[in-house]
């Protein structure tokens, strides 16, 4: 029941906020809406039984389908960090006018809604569906309230992720035609085993679909551009919740579905993330402006999450299950603080901006700790899942490792220098000004950092939560 | 059998009233009522109560699959007329024959869906196309109105000469009309039967626009008032596909062999010319016209995959396909402009519009939760289940991703663009029954089998 | 004298078919035009009576065919007479090479 209560709220409310014309009450509105989600997701947390977290009912009989929905340590994981993130979003951007704010609130509680069926659905047309789905809303937020550029920036990325869900359709279709119990639900595709010329050709049509969202080089193009183009709120869904779809689509369907060929394009993918983690860090290096900046950093991030899925031991597994988890809080916590730069300096030029750190130096302190989280410094979240990350891609091949290893370096370079840049040093014509956060915009950075220690010191829980989801997939691909 | 008789009866009829009712806004009502005593009609015909006893001597056969497509056709027909019919009636003076010959045309669709012998598929082919000849030349002082029911003209009835053609091998071969073909010996036979087969697939690719046989149809189509290209390209369009199904089906379906390849090579033609000429267009009522080439050759797979998946996707395909072409067309004909241009910046003088077109235009375009996305994987379902050819399904799905490119145009003109465009003459009537389309295009596409599919077994 | 044959008539047919799709697709005058496909329908009549008399001479299936193909082929002829004497109204001329109001 809390499953489907899950996507419904956002649901029903993201559609009645069409007809709240009024923009203060939209506002509280998405807000109080998006804490309600938050409250279900904390609730699902401690009702683990089956009666909380499973729902099930026909849907499509003629094709083996059903609408069916259920809740595991990974699915809880993910659907808490969606719940935490959006209300996180809405009290950040709080201050951001849009015009037509009704539609704007509406589209994100529907594209949180997408999220959710993503992160639920036990069947894979549902998946499809709400794969889809996801989508539209955030096609239209960025499309209507972005940057200069943003139409065909945002046509490109549609067509771009279009393009390979259509590929993994033809894949969704073939397994169902496969399967011989004809259907779509979970349980019936990981008790088949697919056969050793159908699994390498299924697997390139999932892998592409799910490369292309999270997304691995060389399905990148579209990622900058989009994040740089959409609106603050829609790039922290984008890149804080939207990119973790694709690896928990890998992790929930590609791997427990097609082990064998997992294995065997195993050096490819890695070799794929790794090359993407060292160019999209050389790239960041030479970015001045700041949302792209953040955008690259998020690609190598990524690589590395997509890099240790594959090696395929419990240890790197587990570690991606925490830092999907902690990457979606830092780097949501990084574009509240780009959008609290841009929204008080109206440039995102690191050339233009400097010595901030004089004027405003709550929004400094933060941030550095929000950064040092981003570059996984010991003692913050991020540092607990490169770990085991790490770890498990030495296992796998050390030489992988080195080459990863890179790009932490290189992500401390880029990292500092734009602290640096950025707070530090004189202030110029466009800085003088500057004035400290208010306390609306310290809480909720505090919230971020707060997350970022806890999870950092006392990282247990997560791990308790999503052990049973690694166990499984690790005795699935062995 | 009773939407047969009916409907040409209603012709007759809507003709005379024309002469005995003297203002001609009173048109569509007329067809209004004769379209809801289709309907009862058509109630009649699937329960198999024949209201007319006559002797047909197994020309014509009422099945569930085409006697339920009557049933979209006449729902869709009422649709049309509801939001359309006043634009009918200001094409030219002759409203009451208009509508008399959207009836013929509807004589026609009900006898393409349950011939069962090639001389009937013949007249209902016939019957669907002559009275569109006229109905595409309806606008007298129109060049463009001419020449296109004149090109029209001249490549229907050329192709109606190759499907003649096409029958007289068959018969010359087999010696019947019927659509059980018995089984040849000889080699020449056999060789007039397969020729026999792909002149007929050929003279059906016209009449439904397949590539390479489509040239004609955006020239139709945007030549045509835009009123009667709303009807041609739906139902007639989808009756023509009917036909083609049934005729594949039902006589044809054990010799996949001969034909099967042809149509796979057009279908990937035919998706491929439709959605890369469609990028191309500044004109949305030609995009429309390529872009129903471009759903054509997804409809295309019901002809090639003869299942059962292929009938219910083909029935789910018609229903989604007709409600949002007639609705995007709805909303066309009340435009100043036609270019995309014409669109820009609708969603701040009608919301409401712009959101349904969009809506619209996803289904087209194949989103789920729109009935396009599962009439299309249905198509998709049923090729697989025939054994499909990997290469066609993956050209059927790039080309499904470029025709998000033409489509997505106009909502990005209606939502992102400035513009200051109107629709003229809206009322609340009008946006009533686009809301009714649009509602039933999402729940057919979130639950196909109460609405539509289950009534396909259970008749 | 010589009884025609099958392959005689089906030759005449064929020929007719022919020179009908060759005066369709190279004549530009629009009663020609529609005398080819005259042409067209009434060789393929030819051949249904044909194989009706020489192959299938139980039941007279063929000529009926005929028949309605002659019926539609009037009806088709009355329309295009309509839309030819439309569009000479307008243009004056009936060569079809001046409607080109529909190009590209």
């Amino acid at each position: 029941m809390l499953a489907l209560l899950l996507i419904l709220i956002p649901l029903i409310t993201g559609v009645a906020a069409f007809f709240i014309k009024n923009e203060k009450s939209v506002k509280t509105w998405a807000l109080v809406a998006s804490l309600a989600t938050l409250i279900v997701s904390l609730w699902s947390l401690m009702h683990q039984d089956n009666y909380h977290s499973i729902f099930s009912k026909e849907w499509l009989p003629d094709l083996g389908s059903s609408f069916s929905l259920g809740l595991d340590g990974m699915g809880r994981m993910l659907t808490l960090l969606t719940a935490i993130a959006f209300p996180v979003i809405f009290i950040a951007t709080n201050k951001s006018t849009y015009k037509d704010s009704n539609q704007f609130f509406g589209l994100m509680l529907l594209s949180q809604a997408g999220l959710m069926g993503v992160f639920l659905a036990t069947d894979l047309l549902l998946f499809y569906f709400f794969w889809e789905l996801a989508l539209v809303p955030v096609y239209f937020l960025s499309s209507k309230w972005g940057g200069e550029r943003r139409i065909p920036v945002t046509f490109k990325f549609f067509i771009y992720t279009f393009l390979g869900s259509l590929i993994m359709l033809v894949g969704i279709l073939y397994v169902y035609y496969i399967n011989p119990e004809k259907s779509f639900s979970m349980a019936s595709l990981y008790n088949y085993t697919f056969g050793h010329k159908a699994q390498s050709i299924l697997f390139w049509m999932f892998f592409l679909a799910f490369a292309i969202k999270m997304p691995i080089f060389p399905f990148h193009t579209w990622q900058p551009d989009t994040y740089e183009q959409s609106p603050t709120a829609t790039t922290m869904v984008l890149s804080g919740v939207m990119v973790k779809m694709g690896l928990f689509a890998v992790v929930r369907w590609l791997l427990p579905l097609f082990p064998e060929a997992a294995h065997g394009n195993d050096n490819i993918v890695i070799g794929l993330s790794v090359v993407g983690m060292i160019y999209a860090s050389c790239i960041a290096m030479v970015q001045d402006d700041l949302k792209r900046l953040v955008a690259y950093s998020s690609i190598a991030h990524i690589g590395l999450m997509c890099a240790a899925l594959f090696a395929g031991n419990s240890i790197g597994v587990q570690g991606v299950m925490v830092q999907m988890f902690n990457h979606g809080i830092n780097i949501i916590g990084l574009w509240v603080v780009v959008e609290l730069t841009e929204r008080q300096f109206g440039t995102r030029k690191m050339s233009e901006l400097g010595g901030i750190a004089q004027k405003a130096p709550a929004l400094a302190i933060m941030l550095v700790i929000i950064a040092l989280a981003n570059i996984a410094l010991p003692l913050t979240n991020a540092f607990v899942g490169e770990f085991l990350m790490f770890n498990g891609l030495y296992q796998f091949n050390v030489w992988y490792t080195v080459v990863a290893g890179l790009s932490i370096i290189l992500a401390a370079i880029y990292t500092l220098n734009m602290i640096q840049k950025v707070f530090y040093g004189n202030t110029n014509s466009i800085t003088e000004n500057a004035v400290d956060i208010n306390w609306n915009e310290k809480l909720i950075l505090a919230v971020v950092v707060i997350l970022i220690f806890a999870m950092g010191v006392y990282p247990k829980p997560m791990i308790e939560l999503t052990k049973t989801s690694v166990e499984s997939l690790v005795s699935a691909f062995k | 059998m009773n939407v047969i008789v009916l409907s040409a009866v209603w012709g007759v009829v809507m003709m005379f009233s024309g002469l005995f009712i003297a203002d001609k806004s009173k048109a569509k009502y007329v067809a209004i009522a004769g379209l809801l005593v289709l309907l009862v009609a058509n109630y009649f015909d699937l329960h198999h109560k024949f209201l007319f006893a006559s002797s047909i001597g197994n020309m014509l056969q009422f099945e569930s699959f085409g006697m339920i497509f009557v049933t979209i056709a006449l729902l869709s027909t009422l649709l049309y007329v509801l939001l359309s019919g006043a634009a009918v009636e200001k094409v030219g003076n002759h409203a009451y024959e208009y509508f008399a010959l959207l009836f013929f045309v509807l004589c026609g669709v009900g006898i393409a869906a349950s011939y069962n012998n090639l001389l009937m598929l013949f007249l209902g082919i016939e019957i669907m196309s002559i009275p569109l000849y006229i109905l595409t030349g309806a606008d007298k002082r129109n060049l463009k109105s001419n020449e296109a029911s004149l090109k029209y003209f001249l490549m229907g009835s050329f192709s109606t000469g190759i499907m003649l053609l096409g029958i007289v091998l068959l018969y010359g071969a087999t010696g019947t009309f019927n659509l059980v073909i018995p089984a040849v010996s000889k080699a020449s036979e056999n060789m007039m039967v397969s020729a026999g087969i792909v002149l007929l697939a050929i003279a059906l690719a016209f009449k439904v626009s397949a590539a390479p046989f489509h040239f004609w149809t955006p020239d139709v189509y945007d030549g045509a008032p835009t009123v009667f290209t709303s009807f041609m390209a739906t139902v007639v369009k989808v009756a023509g596909f009917i036909a083609f199904v049934r005729l594949f089906e039902n006589a044809f379906g054990g010799m996949t062999d001969v034909w099967q390849y042809t149509i796979a090579l057009i279908i990937a033609a035919t998706l491929i010319a439709g959605n890369i000429t469609a990028v191309f267009q500044q004109s949305v009522k030609r995009m429309l016209a390529y872009s129903s080439i471009s759903q054509a050759g997804f409809m295309l797979f019901a002809v090639y995959s003869v299942n059962a998946f292929a009938k219910e996707g083909i029935l789910l395909y018609a229903a989604a396909y007709c409600l949002a072409t007639i609705g995007i067309f709805a909303v066309l004909i009340k435009m100043k402009d036609f270019t995309f241009e014409g669109f820009n910046g609708l969603a701040k003088q009608q919301p409401l519009l712009a959101l349904l077109v969009s809506i619209f235009v996803l289904s087209l375009a194949g989103i789920p939760l729109t009935a396009g996305f599962l009439s299309k994987y249905y198509m998709v379902l049923a090729s697989i289940k025939a054994g499909g050819l990997l290469w066609l399904i993956i050209t059927a799905m790039l080309c499904a991703a470029v025709s998000v490119y033409y489509y997505f145009r106009l909502i990005q003109a209606m939502y992102f663009k400035e513009g200051d465009a109107n629709a003229i003459d809206v009322n609340p009537r009008f946006k009533a029954l686009l809301v009714v389309a649009a509602v039933l295009i999402i729940l057919l596409g979130v639950y196909p089998n109460a609405l539509l599919l289950d009534w396909f077994h259970i008749l | 004298m010589m009884q025609p044959g099958l392959y005689h008539l089906l030759f005449i047919s064929a020929a007719l078919f022919f020179i009908g799709v060759y005066g369709f697709l190279t004549r530009r005058n629009l009663i020609t035009m529609l005398m080819s496909v005259e042409l067209i329908l009434n060789s393929v009549n030819l051949n249904f009576i044909a194989f009706n008399k020489y192959v299938w001479p139980q039941r007279l299936d063929g000529v009926f065919f005929t028949v309605f193909v002659i019926a539609i082929a009037a009806a088709e002829a009355a329309v295009a007479i309509a839309i030819i004497i439309n569009l000479y109204r307008s243009h004056q001329s009936i060569d079809v090479e001046n409607a080109e109001e529909l190009k590209y």
